[in-house]
């Protein structure tokens, strides 16, 4: 459902960010722009014909009550108690051009809103599989009423060769004294394009827990904006992001305490191997006022191959002084000495490898706050893990 | 514990005590800048053709450059055609041969800011060359120093004497149009200091300089370049001082350092410009570009430094870690109170094999101030081995004072090992109260709490520099007690 006029289409993606942005400087959003000129002029193609199949499976593979947005569409509203789902027809109007795209191209939005404590996780599936060039829009809303609790997976995935750009918008509301799980997957192709920007406002001692993997794509930005506006809100979340055969991860947060106290904690962990790039980079904002904040940002690397580069960045802007915040980064390799205690038990280098980075990424698995997605996420860990190590030169030997 | 404490309370509201205006009558060019300034600069300290042309180039290409807008700093926008930018001490043709012949004027000056020249350089063993403006008017311990074959002059002096190192070596670490405040510091730098360490020499003494800006409306445009040649050592002390007046006044310097094989360049700085006043009217606009170029093979650069001045701070000072083996250190105290502001940190890019870069970074904001720690940390894909740890610290002290940090790491080589730890927090109520219930006062308590913060970088300083470090940090940290 196109808003705009094709010209007013090509000047918004003409007016996408590029590295002269500060908050881009790392990632180049030409392809983005190049696939979206090319099918705005195109237009939408066939669905893959292997779509059915691939949602079946990934809804199978994770116990939760699954709405799926497909190619943009939506497919399935589960009837789940204590939450009702709306389609929307519009997203608001954005502040940034990514946002101008999905709310001008955005086909259907969803809107989920949760009242009381939902004990099976809300799986939220959002799929592209074309033939041809694509590009497609995901609006999503999430509301937790005040007091309510519930876990919500956010499952992104791809299907096809010809080249693709999913661009998402995403809302979260944890209400007063409300508890909100949250899980993102993300497992596109490995030559598709996906920006996602994710909003989340926390409520008065309201608990927010996340973790975000990152375990395919070619080129993935995500933003993760976190809005602490009252008092007494707990904030924890995790990112894991594995990355090698040319794919470019840049994992961008921001947390703004604006009402004390409130205490933000994160930890991203990135293994790099073979030619790739990731970025990270934390902000922590603690706003004039905003007293008794308590922010921590941690994130370590662990650099594999030479072809590989990792850009990290913690931020921190504090304009008050009753604070305590902290963070730390790491870039380094495997332990030599843990791998030779490894090999001298007879395993190859691969594969005490594969045990060391397993071991390194497994803690944020295991923070995951949601149950259900964590035998499906441990699964694509290791498969992601063991073909980087496969794939890479240096251990073929 | 007394007699260190005191500083504080009364330190606290003290009025800054160097700011005066010696009455020396100064050839001055009027405000404004363009290619007919930059020549009469020229013409007046008779420079060879190819640094006027050098000079006429570089503001070519300031023309072309923008100011930056990046640093988390705000000021108003600066009028570069009201400033004056030459001002020379009087009778400049007759230079001083030794203190005997040095205006006494001059001399007064330099009591009145704690510094008698020829008593402390003997005293201390340090060499002065002090800036008055824009030139330089005395220099002190030269035979001393030419003995070991040590090059220690005014800049223009070199320019003169030494053209050949100067031609080589200007320019080759801080290029031209590096950034904007650099290429108007290349048109039009009035004077600094030159330093050429022979090979195989430890510099028999340390060396200091002592910038004083004194005119008004005239901006300092210092250039300072030190040269290391293999296995040399020299460590190097910049200290300032300014008079107290009402107009910003616009400092852009440049620094070069070049160290070549297995030499060691040690620079520390002690920076206590004017600051303005508590609100925020006058004081100086600091925009360094300071950069040190670890050439040769196992060379060493550090930096050390305490910013307790200006009004604005813009300073980087960095390392090239080209050599193989070769160091980079950075070590910092940055102080900002009332309406200060900085945007102060450093760059370390690795790019040799088996480079080794540290970073501490005290920052410790009070009042209204804001203070930012930018700091980068690039690991080329050739620089094996590559090796850094980064500390930075900030200390808030009062409500309305802002620290940030903005740490940038670029990493492109598998084998480096980069660490990076920040924490920012106030000062403790656990730790006060600790202190108090040990009889001490709230006083003394916050003193010896800062200065506890601060040893790690304060241990880097020379002797000397390390207690006049002390006494300014403990200059105006309004707002700490209460």
């Amino acid at each position: 459902m196109k808003r705009c006029t094709t010209d007013e289409l090509q000047a918004i993606v003409g007016r996408m960010p590029t590295t002269r942005d500060e908050d881009w400087k790392y990632t180049d959003l030409t392809r983005a722009r190049d696939i979206s000129s090319r099918w705005l002029t195109m237009g939408d193609g066939t669905p893959s014909s292997v779509l059915d199949e691939e949602i079946q499976r990934i809804t199978e593979s994770v116990e939760a009550s699954w709405l799926v947005v497909a190619n943009g569409e939506i497919r399935n509203l589960a009837t789940v108690s204590g939450v009702t789902v709306d389609k929307l027809d519009e997203a608001p109007a954005g502040h940034h051009a990514l946002a101008e795209l999905n709310a001008a191209l955005l086909k259907e939005g969803l809107r989920i809103v949760v009242e009381g404590t939902i004990d099976k996780p809300i799986g939220i599936l959002v799929i592209d599989g074309t033939e041809d060039t694509s590009v497609s829009q995901a609006y999503i809303e999430v509301a937790l009423a005040n007091h309510s609790t519930a876990s919500v997976i956010e499952y992104h995935a791809s299907l096809g060769d010809a080249d693709q750009y999913a661009n998402t918008v995403v809302s979260l509301v944890v209400g007063d004294g409300a508890t909100a799980n949250h899980v993102r997957v993300q497992n596109r192709a490995r030559n598709h394009v996906q920006t996602g920007r994710t909003d989340i406002s926390v409520g008065k001692d309201a608990n927010f827990r996340s973790a975000g993997f990152d375990l395919g794509g070619g080129l993935i930005r995500n933003d993760i904006v976190i809005n602490i506006s009252n008092a007494g809100a707990d904030v924890s979340f995790d990112g894991l992001y594995l990355a090698g055969e040319g794919q470019h991860i840049d994992n961008h947060t921001r947390v703004d305490h604006r009402v004390g106290p409130a205490i933000s904690k994160q930890e991203y962990r990135g293994i790099l191997n073979g030619k790739c790039r990731c970025i990270w980079n934390g902000k922590a904002i603690v706003h004039e006022g905003a007293d008794g904040t308590d922010a921590d940002q941690a994130n370590h690397n662990l650099l594999l191959s030479d072809k590989a580069e990792i850009d990290a960045k913690p931020e921190l802007e504090i304009y008050t002084d009753d604070v305590k915040c902290s963070h730390g980064t790491t870039v380094g390799q495997l332990d030599e000495t843990s791998l030779f205690y490894l090999r001298s038990r007879g395993l190859d280098r691969e594969h005490a490898t594969q045990i060391l980075t397993h071991a390194f990424a497994a803690g944020i698995v295991a923070r995951a706050p949601v149950e259900a997605a964590k035998e499906e996420i441990t699964r694509l860990m290791e498969a992601r893990l063991a073909r980087m190590i496969q794939t890479d030169d240096n251990f073929s030997s | 514990m007394a007699t260190e404490s005191e500083n504080l309370e009364s330190l606290v509201n003290r009025r800054y005590e160097h700011g005066f205006v010696t009455e020396i009558e100064t050839e001055t060019l009027p405000p404004g800048l363009n290619e007919g300034v930059v020549r009469a600069i020229s013409a007046r300290k008779n420079e060879p053709e190819w640094l006027l042309e050098w000079r006429l180039q570089a503001y070519r290409q300031w023309l072309e450059m923008e100011e930056p807008e990046w640093a988390h700093l705000h000021y108003p926008k600066i009028e570069y055609d009201e400033i004056s930018y030459f001002s020379a001490p009087k009778s400049d043709d007759d230079r001083p041969k030794s203190l005997d012949e040095v205006d006494p004027k001059l001399l007064e000056t330099y009591d009145k800011l704690g510094i008698p020249l020829h008593e402390r350089a003997r005293l201390a063993g340090v060499a002065v060359d002090a800036v008055f403006d824009s030139v330089s008017v005395a220099t002190t311990f030269k035979e001393k120093l030419s003995d070991a074959g040590v090059i220690f002059c005014s800049f223009s002096e070199a320019v003169i004497e030494h053209p050949e190192l100067v031609r080589k070596y200007l320019g080759t670490v801080v290029p031209r149009r590096d950034n904007y405040f650099a290429a108007l510091n290349s048109a039009v730098f009035s004077d600094g200091s030159f330093v050429y360490i022979p090979k195989g020499v430890r510099c028999p003494m340390e060396l200091s300089t002592y910038f004083r800006i004194n005119a008004a409306n005239t901006g300092q445009f210092e250039r300072t370049l030190i040269i290391a040649e293999e296995g040399s050592h020299v460590s190097y002390l910049e200290g300032c001082t300014a008079p107290m007046r009402d107009e910003n006044q616009l400092h852009a310097a440049i620094v070069e350092l070049i160290a070549l094989d297995d030499a060691e360049i040690k620079y520390s700085t002690v920076q206590n410009w004017y600051p303005g006043d508590e609100n925020g009217v006058g004081g100086i606009y600091n925009f360094v570009t300071k950069r040190g170029d670890c050439r040769g093979a196992n060379s060493k650069i550090s930096w050390t430094q305490v910013e307790t001045g200006s009004a604005i701070t813009w300073k980087y000072p960095s390392c090239l870690l080209r050599g193989a083996n070769s160091v980079g250190e950075f070590y910092s105290v940055a102080v900002t109170n009332n309406m200060q502001q900085a945007d102060t940190g450093t760059k370390m890019i690795h790019i040799g094999p088996n480079t080794r870069s540290t970073i501490v970074s005290k920052g410790i904001s009070a009042g209204k101030a804001q203070q930012s720690y930018r700091g980068l940390v690039r690991v080329m894909p050739q620089a094996h081995g590559a090796r850094n740890h980064t500390q930075c610290d900030s200390l808030l002290i009062g409500k309305d004072c802002g620290a940030h940090t903005f740490p940038y790491m670029e990493i492109k080589n598998p084998s480096a090992k980069i660490e990076h730890e920040a924490t920012t927090s106030k000062i403790s109520a656990n730790q006060l109260f600790y202190c108090r219930q040990r009889g001490i006062s709230e006083e003394d308590a916050v003193n010896m709490i800062v200065n506890g913060f601060c040893k790690e970088v304060f241990k880097e300083l020379p002797m000397e520099f390390a207690v006049e470090a002390q006494a300014l940090l403990n200059v105006s940290l309004e707002g700490a007690v209460g």
